[in-house]
């Protein structure tokens, strides 16, 4: 077996591990590569029938290209699509632009409302263990509870692929099938595999998005790479971390202000 | 340029007592492999300049992990380094006691392992526990350093000292090292270079060591055995997935199901949008079968003829307890083997073992603690299907759980 | 002899991440500031050095002409003490100039548009903060053989290179070692030794705020638990 194999049967037996045990499960859908990655294993998995409901976590913020795609595809795969919005908050106008959390009281508080209200006991992610360094701690099944609170330093064991598969009431399961893939193996396995992937991620006028999210966090990084095979080039010479571009300007804005009312400035 | 994908990645940990020089090995061999842009270290290097301070090469590990969301902190990262036969990541794995879970999890996942010892400070306690686990997971490509030469004056003696002392433990675990090296991982001695202050030492660098070593740990030259995961209705096909432990299934192959040894023949390998007609170790498929057979999750497959895995419900198993509650001999317990699921009872625990020193605490034990082994003899309701850990892991392995989470591992030693 | 390490910006999730013996010795815990309206750092160690909060006295001064406080001797509890030594204490008698200069680079930062400029800005500004470091920590390593009865050093290098740096992970561990190792070399002269924070610190992305609890640690059982930020006036007094 080669090494993209290993990898898609590891995440296909970790899939059908967390459907087998927990049955009402959802699989998280951020529309961007690593996540419709995931989409597609879950897919193999299930020969193509998803048993279970696609979670997109929409802030009201998203590129209108990916609403457009989101619905395409979930068309044409048949899936089981649930859009999650804090129509709350939304109203409210809790705008990316005033607070440095924006995003996450969006993002979090959706999440929160849409697990409770369909009782989820699980949910599939696509995060990986390169993406940054805390990640490197996850397991495949990270137990979170009510807060999404994540007790890192209390995790359970896991191994021989035996994972945390039974649960506490006021606990939910974060499936992480994908945690030992690296960026560079996604877009090789996009490529073998030949998966549609929405096209922000290819070089438009000297520009690409190397994450998406919401419109206004994300900031798209200068790459003439417009083809899969540019882009894994361009990430084995460099050595800028993916969330870079993403958020620098908020959190100095925001540091600014900070030192300003502390008397520094 | 080799892609990743021509070359399999090989996993590695690096594991022993805290202090004995883990993150300096592991910035060395980051620095030697050029895995990482010097820059970072031109940083780590300006920086103790400033301070006044000696060059520390663990620091370039602090570099990997810039880590701010949630305001969390984390010990070490997943780290990648190349030679020029393939590439290779090591396995977070922190060396403080409290930790031996995250360790176990680490190691649980790779293919070899380095276990460094402080050549001034001889063995300690969590270099044996370490060494015992690298042993219960069955990590057989084995790596000591003997680093800090330089704090011993590179001394010839004192390297065989050490190693001696080492080995002798090992040797009762019936674990023996590929190599030994003497190093210092501060300058890099013997670890991507020869070093010119030990001409004694004849032997390979640790690059060189690893470099030998084979990612392999998929059995498809042995007997097969296909685990059960689940059963799915798909289109009308009834289709059995589940992962290949070892050996290769084929469409017509005759096979048993076990434990009821139910006999039938493979009709198709399934997989999605293709149309394969085996499916080797490691590998996640579907398969059909011929006749309608009541079958379910936990259930294996072997072949027909040759050898075959034990039924049996009771088993002689050597179990690492890894949980800070303690266990009583009168305790239902879970057991969960490959997808086999059942309760248990522990008849006996023969011996009660201190995991670092290897001491037997107590004979016909009633309880077992953190970070102890007990040698035991496990009954379980229903029978399972097993095989011994040294031929086929994957179905000699199983963990214990109890109030919902894991709490120990052990392997089969003998199936009664 | 009494020793006081004052630390400014020591994070005690930090000093338990990167667990710096020397820095918690044997009693350590958070400290409680809450009465303070925001973590100014002249604002707490005025507060500290006279036992009172001094917060609306010095903000009535105004954020420019808040950094020239400085209280007399007679206001604090150095002068119960014969033969005290102090260094480059904020609101005492810090070095003023580089201080200054250290907080106009801070703005200078910000203002700057292009990476260039601002990496060109942190380089100096770190700098800055090392050579001072060096200058203060040598002079307070000499104090300390000597005769004093308080010994107080003043170490600001946690906190100015926090501000820019505190995502740099490697260049927080190191800091929080340079500081353990002088803290070691404290506890060797086998007295009294209060290790103290004005206020931690927090990450935003890749710069350092203040967070809302400061860090001590002692070498001798007071049963401390939450201590405000102005008890250690009377602490101290006590250790005599
Ligand atoms: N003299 C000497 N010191 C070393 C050597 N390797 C590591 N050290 C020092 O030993 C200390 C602990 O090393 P570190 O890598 O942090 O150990 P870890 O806890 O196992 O990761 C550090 O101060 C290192 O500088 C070596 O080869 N020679
Ligand atoms: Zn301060």
């Amino acid at each position: 077996m080669d090494h993209l194999s290993e990898l898609e049967s590891k995440s296909i037996y970790i899939i059908r591990e967390a459907y087998k045990q927990f049955h009402n499960i959802a699989m998280l859908w951020s529309i961007g590569k690593d996540s419709t990655t995931l989409l597609w294993l879950c897919r193999k998995a299930f020969f193509g029938k998803i048993p279970f409901p696609i979670l997109h976590i929409d802030t009201g913020y998203k590129f209108p290209e990916m609403i457009k795609w989101r619905d395409e595809y979930a068309k044409k795969w048949g899936l089981n699509l649930i859009v999650g919005r804090n129509e709350e908050a939304i109203k409210a106008g809790i705008s990316p632009k005033n607070k440095l959390e924006c995003c996450t009281a969006l993002k979090t508080e959706a999440l929160k409302q849409t697990i409770t209200k369909h009782k989820f006991k699980a949910l599939l992610l696509g995060i990986r263990r390169d993406e940054h360094g805390i990640r490197a701690k996850e397991r495949y099944f990270s137990p979170r509870d009510l807060e999404f609170r994540w007790d890192y330093k209390n995790q359970p064991p896991e191994l021989w692929d035996q994972y945390k598969t039974k649960q506490d009431d006021e606990e939910h399961i974060r499936v992480h099938p994908m945690l030992h893939w690296t960026e560079i193996d996604i877009w090789e396995y996009i490529k073998k595999e030949k998966i549609p992937i929405i096209p922000l991620y290819f070089a438009k006028d000297g520009k690409r998005y190397r994450s998406i999210g919401c419109k206004p966090c994300c900031l798209p990084i200068n790459s003439k790479a417009d083809t899969i095979d540019k882009i894994i080039q361009e990430l084995k010479t460099t050595s800028i971390s993916e969330r870079s571009g993403r958020a620098q300007d908020k959190e100095s804005a925001y540091m600014m202000q900070k030192l300003r009312s502390l008397g520094y400035m | 340029m080799k892609t990743i994908q021509e070359e399999k990645r090989m996993s590695i940990v690096i594991v022993g007592h805290v202090d004995h020089g883990k993150s300096t090995l592991i910035g060395r061999l980051l620095y030697d492999t050029n895995s990482l842009p010097r820059d970072k270290f031109e940083e780590v290097k300006e920086t103790c300049e400033a301070l006044g301070r000696e060059m520390e090469f663990g620091f370039i590990l602090d570099h990997l992990q810039e880590e701010r969301e949630q305001g969390i902190t984390i010990d070490t990262a997943q780290i990648f380094f190349n030679t020029e036969k393939r590439n290779y990541v090591i396995i977070d794995a922190p060396g403080h006691r409290e930790f031996i879970k995250n360790m176990i999890t680490g190691a649980s996942q790779t293919d070899a392992a380095i276990l460094i010892v402080d050549a001034n400070e001889g063995v300690k306690e969590q270099t044996k526990r370490h060494a015992y686990i690298l042993k219960m997971l069955g990590l057989k490509q084995l790596i000591i350093v003997i680093n800090k030469m330089d704090l011993v004056n590179y001394r010839k003696d004192r390297f065989i000292e050490v190693k001696e002392d080492l080995l002798n433990f090992l040797l009762r675990l019936n674990l023996g090292p590929s190599f030994t090296i003497p190093i210092v991982a501060k300058n890099g001695d013997n670890i991507a270079k020869k070093s010119e202050n030990m001409p004694w030492y004849k032997g390979k660098t640790v690059l060189e060591c690893l470099d030998t070593f084979q990612s392999m740990r998929k059995n498809s030259d042995k007997s097969l055995r296909f685990s059960i995961q689940d059963v799915y209705k798909i289109n009308n096909k009834r289709i059995l997935v589940g992962r290949v432990e070892a050996g290769v299934i084929k469409k017509g192959d005759e096979i048993l199901i076990l434990p009821k040894k139910k006999k039938t023949k493979v009709k198709s390998i399934e997989k999605f949008l293709e149309n394969p007609i085996q499916g080797e170790a490691g590998e996640s498929i579907g398969i059909t079968i011929q006749d309608s057979l009541f079958i379910e999750r936990g259930n294996v497959i072997c072949k027909e003829v040759g050898d075959k895995p034990k039924v049996t419900d009771k088993i002689k198993a050597n179990v690492f307890w890894i949980s800070d509650r303690e266990f009583n001999i009168n305790e239902r317990i879970t057991l969960k083997l490959a997808t086999q699921e059942v309760s248990a009872k522990v008849e006996k625990i023969e011996k009660r073992i201190d995991s670092s020193t290897l001491k037997e605490i107590e004979t016909n034990a009633k309880n077992l603690k953190n970070n102890e082994v007990g040698v035991m003899v496990v009954k379980t309701l229903k029978p399972v299907v097993v095989d011994n850990f040294n031929y086929i892991p994957e179905l000699g392995r199983f963990v214990f759980e109890k109030d919902n989470g894991i709490v120990a591992g052990g392997i089969i030693t003998e199936e009664k | 002899m009494i020793i006081i390490l004052a630390i400014d910006a020591l994070e005690y999730e930090l000093v338990e991440k990167f667990n710096c013996q020397n820095l918690k010795q044997k009693f350590y815990g958070k400290t409680d500031i809450s009465e303070f309206s925001q973590p100014r750092t002249i604002v707490l160690w005025s507060s500290f050095m006279t036992g009172k909060n001094k917060e609306k006295e010095i903000l009535l001064k105004g954020k420019k002409e808040m950094w020239n406080t400085k209280f007399d001797i007679k206001d604090t509890f150095f002068s119960e003490f014969k033969n005290p030594a102090i260094f480059d204490l904020p609101g005492f008698n810090y070095n003023k100039e580089v201080h200054d200069k250290s907080r106009t680079l801070l703005k200078k930062f910000f203002e700057v548009k292009t990476e260039k400029e601002k990496e060109k800005i942190r380089k100096e500004y770190n700098k800055d903060a090392f050579d001072h470091h060096k200058k203060i920590k040598e002079r307070f390593l000499k104090a300390i053989d000597k005769n004093h009865d308080l010994i107080l050093g003043y170490f600001s290098v946690v906190d100015v290179i926090g501000h820019l740096n505190f995502g740099n992970n490697m260049l927080m561990r190191m800091l929080y070692k340079e500081m353990d190792d002088i803290a070691k070399k404290c506890a060797e002269k086998n007295c009294p030794l209060l290790i103290l924070s004005d206020h931690g610190m927090k990450a935003i992305g890749k710069f350092g705020d203040h967070s809302d609890y400061g860090f001590w640690s002692l070498n001798l059982n007071k049963n401390l638990k939450t201590p405000k930020i102005t008890d250690f006036y009377r602490i101290i007094k006590s250790l005599r």
